[in-house]
């Protein structure tokens, strides 16, 4: 039988390059900027974009995490409520306990990475509990906590150096900018191109296959819950210190501008696909349409609907995407 | 009015790349039970389908009593009085007994549409009192055994009036007391003059029941004979009475020291006492019918489901297995059944399914290594001969046998002593048959234990060194190579033991 050599070299495919949804978010973004510019005057230079970041990126830490646990198939709703409680623990840490700030911040992260621990535990151990209906339950279950800790009060009052994380500079770049690039950064690299993020994948296609081939499922998906519950705290962390006192009610609706932040960035809600790079780049998108509307003072009804439209773009996409690819595709194998 | 209920002329039926009935002929009397057998594979369901108007025959005639008729959907052949009960039942299990047998045809009030519970629970009731069984027509039906649901099925198709009643396999789930009930049910559904025409592996099954035995093989129509005038010798003969014309490459690899033992494994409802050994270079064929669980034995050595008895032993030593990552770290691997499902993430290309169950010899600290794993996944798929134009096409776009194949070449990369292969040239085209038969052999000459499970006969008999045969979760025979032929190997699939040793049956 003749030997076939099949090629090792990945050929670059320029239609291949520029079919790709993040060109597209390339595009929207540069024409939100295009209107945000029309539409003030202040807005359109360096430094103004860059401390416009500073008002949405509290929550752009959790959708990182939150495209891994997209990739995999699964969701979580329970994001937000992690963010409150934790935020509320390490309120009453310092205020009430009358632990030192810094211990306070910890035990806030630590917090968040139980909620999150808690999640993975029960989605994989009952594996007939969907991730929707177990996170729904956390989501609620940690808001009433929270409640129950603070009974609707506020706390504040804490050390002035703290609001640095929220407010702070250095270099002329916003603090939380500088923190957020090195998250997207190590989650980046940590999806594109660790056998971690290989693994992940597989999973989101097909995770019995997955199973079959040894990859260690439970072990993965825990981890990333857990991912999430951990990145909840960091935003509690951003959020409180931004706000200077947190409620039991904070970070309320920030698990649905998350999760579509996640899906407007190419990541489908049946999983197995999208880049983080994406999802970055819808951030952008939704955060920057957001702070341009503010600045114009359109009203906060006027901003729920272009996010609601947003959010039904961002679901008819994927199948959009999947249409023209597998046009693509059809082409290829005709030719 | 013609002699029989139903009658099927030189029907035939392709499905892309298979020709699956080919010029069948059946017909049914009047008030019998007839047997239909065969080998997996030989036609039964598809036929079955046909009657049922599941699928319509490309070619043949439908005569229900000596009209011809046309079967078009599964709803006309309800009217026409056909229904079939099936080993697993269809059932709705969250809903009331009452709802199960009316549903589709619930008593309803004329012009108020109301639904008449009450008269639908004394007609359900009397249904069930009939057959002789004591089932609450309010219980729920997923709180029944799978016995009481079959007899719920049987009082539904009753309630519909069916004249002629398909039995697909209805006793394999079933305890040996239930079988008995089950048996009497039929008979009375006979007496009462309903046709039936039942299908079973199970010979004892059909000697038990039924006056006429049909048999299918390969798709085609072999014979029909009374049940007192063909002994089940002569009955195997029929089933597998093939020349076997395919070549198999099988060379001669040296059989080596003992590499797997297997002692006493069970897993409740599943398979018990299960014991052989695995040498080096040893082909070693694992067959029975669909069902027997030969899978769930492999997937219990590979990890897949924990079994909850016995012992296995790798080397010598003894090792516990909980999952596939500890499987593939002790070197054994297993290719699944379903490769669409378990063997392969579609959409991906080559080089990523190649590697996936070997990532970590391809990365540095986590750190993934993208051009070292195309060369790996190149070396490989050229080794087993995928035909491909790049290692980064996409599984999807490949055939069926080429895709058996990357899930081979990951195998491959794993250092794997033993390899179980399940079903592996299941639905691929002759050429990638012998391909995969000749790797098979290659592996078996370098040293690897194989263990292979076939349904299909030509390929155990020609592949296998020594060959287990499995039937209702034990083993019931072991042959050499050079004993083993068709009609002993079906025989110990078959035939329950302990009836075959009264019988004087080898």
């Amino acid at each position: 039988m003749e030997k076939r050599i099949i090629a090792a070299q990945k050929e670059f495919n320029l239609r291949k390059f520029f079919f790709q949804w993040e060109w597209m978010l390339v595009l929207i973004l540069i024409i939100i900027n295009i209107i945000n510019a029309s539409l003030s005057p202040y807005y359109l230079n360096f430094k103004s974009i860059i401390d416009a970041t500073m008002t949405f990126l509290d929550k752009a830490f959790i959708v990182l995490p939150m495209a891994f646990v997209i990739i995999l198939g699964d969701i979580d709703i329970s994001v937000a409520s992690t963010v409150a409680l934790s935020s509320v623990v390490m309120a009453v840490s310092y205020n009430n306990l009358g632990l030192p700030m810094e211990l306070a911040m910890v035990i806030c992260l630590v917090v968040g990475t139980l909620c999150g621990l808690i999640n993975g535990l029960l989605i994989t151990k009952f594996k007939e509990l969907s991730a929707v209906i177990v996170t729904l339950s956390t989501m609620i279950i940690y808001r009433g906590i929270a409640y129950i800790i603070l009974e609707d009060q506020a706390s504040g009052k804490f050390p002035q150096w703290f609001s640095y994380l929220g407010w702070g500079y250095v270099g002329g770049i916003p603090f939380i900018l500088i923190v957020f690039a090195i998250f997207a950064v190590i989650f980046g690299l940590l999806l594109h191109k660790t056998t971690f993020g290989r693994r992940v994948y597989a999973m989101g296609n097909n995770i019995t296959a997955s199973r079959f081939s040894g990859v260690q499922v439970d072990k993965i998906k825990t981890v990333i819950f857990t991912l999430a519950g951990f990145m909840s705290g960091v935003t509690a962390l951003f959020l409180t210190s931004k706000m200077g006192s947190t409620r039991p009610n904070v970070a309320t609706g920030y698990e649905l501008d998350v999760i579509a932040m996640v899906v407007l960035g190419g990541v489908s809600t049946s999983g197995g696909k999208g880049r983080i790079i994406g999802t970055i780049l819808s951030i952008f998108v939704i955060g920057l349409l957001r702070y341009g509307l503010g600045l114009k003072n359109v009203p906060a009804q006027m901003l729920l609907i272009i996010i609601g439209l947003l959010l039904v773009i961002a679901v008819m996409i994927p199948n959009i995407k999947i249409n023209t690819g597998k046009a693509h595709k059809l082409h290829k194998t005709k030719a | 009015m013609s002699e029989y209920v139903l009658e099927l002329k030189s029907i035939s039926k392709s499905f892309p790349g298979v020709k699956a009935l080919d010029n069948v002929q059946f017909n049914l009397k009047s008030g019998e039970i007839h047997a239909l057998v065969g080998e997996n594979g030989a036609g039964k369901s598809t036929f079955i389908k046909i009657i049922t108007g599941v699928h319509h025959q490309d070619e043949g005639e439908i005569y229900l009593n000596g009209q011809q008729v046309e079967i078009r959907d599964p709803n006309e052949a309800q009217k026409m009085g056909i229904a079939a009960i099936y080993q697993h039942v269809t059932c709705y299990p969250d809903l009331s007994v009452t709802e199960n047998i009316f549903m589709g045809h619930e008593k309803i009030k004329r012009f108020s549409k109301r639904i008449l519970w009450e008269e639908m629970h004394s007609e359900a009731k009397k249904l069930l009192d009939n057959l002789g069984a004591d089932i609450d027509p309010r219980s729920q039906m997923g709180a029944l055994s799978v016995a009481q649901q079959q007899i719920v099925e049987i009082a539904k198709a009753l309630s519909l009036n069916a004249k002629i009643i398909i039995m697909d396999e209805p006793t394999a789930a079933l305890t040996k007391k239930e079988s008995e009930e089950l048996y009497r049910i039929t008979e009375q559904l006979r007496d009462n003059g309903a046709s039936i025409i039942f299908i079973s592996h199970r010979l004892e099954d059909m000697y038990r029941l039924a006056s006429r035995v049909s048999v299918l093989r390969d798709g085609k129509y072999i014979g029909t004979w009374n049940v007192n005038e063909i002994s089940k010798e002569d009955l195997i003969v029929a089933m597998v009475g093939r020349e076997i014309t395919q070549l198999f490459p099988k060379k001669e690899a040296k059989i080596g020291e003992e590499l797997l033992r297997i002692e006493g494994l069970g897993k409740t409802g599943f398979f018990a006492d299960i014991s052989f050994t695995l040498h080096k270079g040893e082909i070693l064929g694992l067959t029975g019918l669909i069902g027997a669980g030969r899978s769930e034995v492999c997937q219990a050595i590979f990890g897949i489901m924990p079994y909850d008895k016995g012992k296995v032993y790798l080397e010598g030593k003894e090792v516990k297995i909980n999952n596939p990552l500890d499987a593939m770290k002790l070197g054994i691997g297993y290719l699944p059944e379903d490769r669409q499902k378990q063997g392969l993430v579609l959409q991906w290309e080559i080089s990523k399914n190649i590697t996936l169950s070997t990532l970590d010899k391809l990365c540095n600290k986590g750190w993934l290594n993208a051009s070292r794993e195309a060369e790996v996944a190149k070396e490989l798929s050229e080794k087993v001969n995928v035909k491909a134009n790049s290692v980064f096409d996409t599984v999807s776009s490949l055939s069926g046998g080429n895709q058996q194949k990357v899930i081979v070449a990951k195998l491959l990369n794993a250092d794997l002593k033993v390899i179980i292969l399940d079903e592996p040239t299941k639905g691929v085209d002759v050429g990638a048959k012998s391909a995969i038969h000749e790797i098979m052999s290659d592996l078996a000459c370098q040293g690897y234990g194989i263990i292979m499970i076939s349904s299909e006969m030509p390929e155990v008999l020609g592949m296998s060194d020594r060959i287990i045969v499995m039937r209702e979760g034990r083993i019931t025979a072991v042959f050499d190579r050079e004993d083993a032929t068709q009609e002993a190997i079906l025989e110990a699939a078959m035939v329950n033991r302990a009836e075959r040793e009264l019988a004087g049956v080898r």
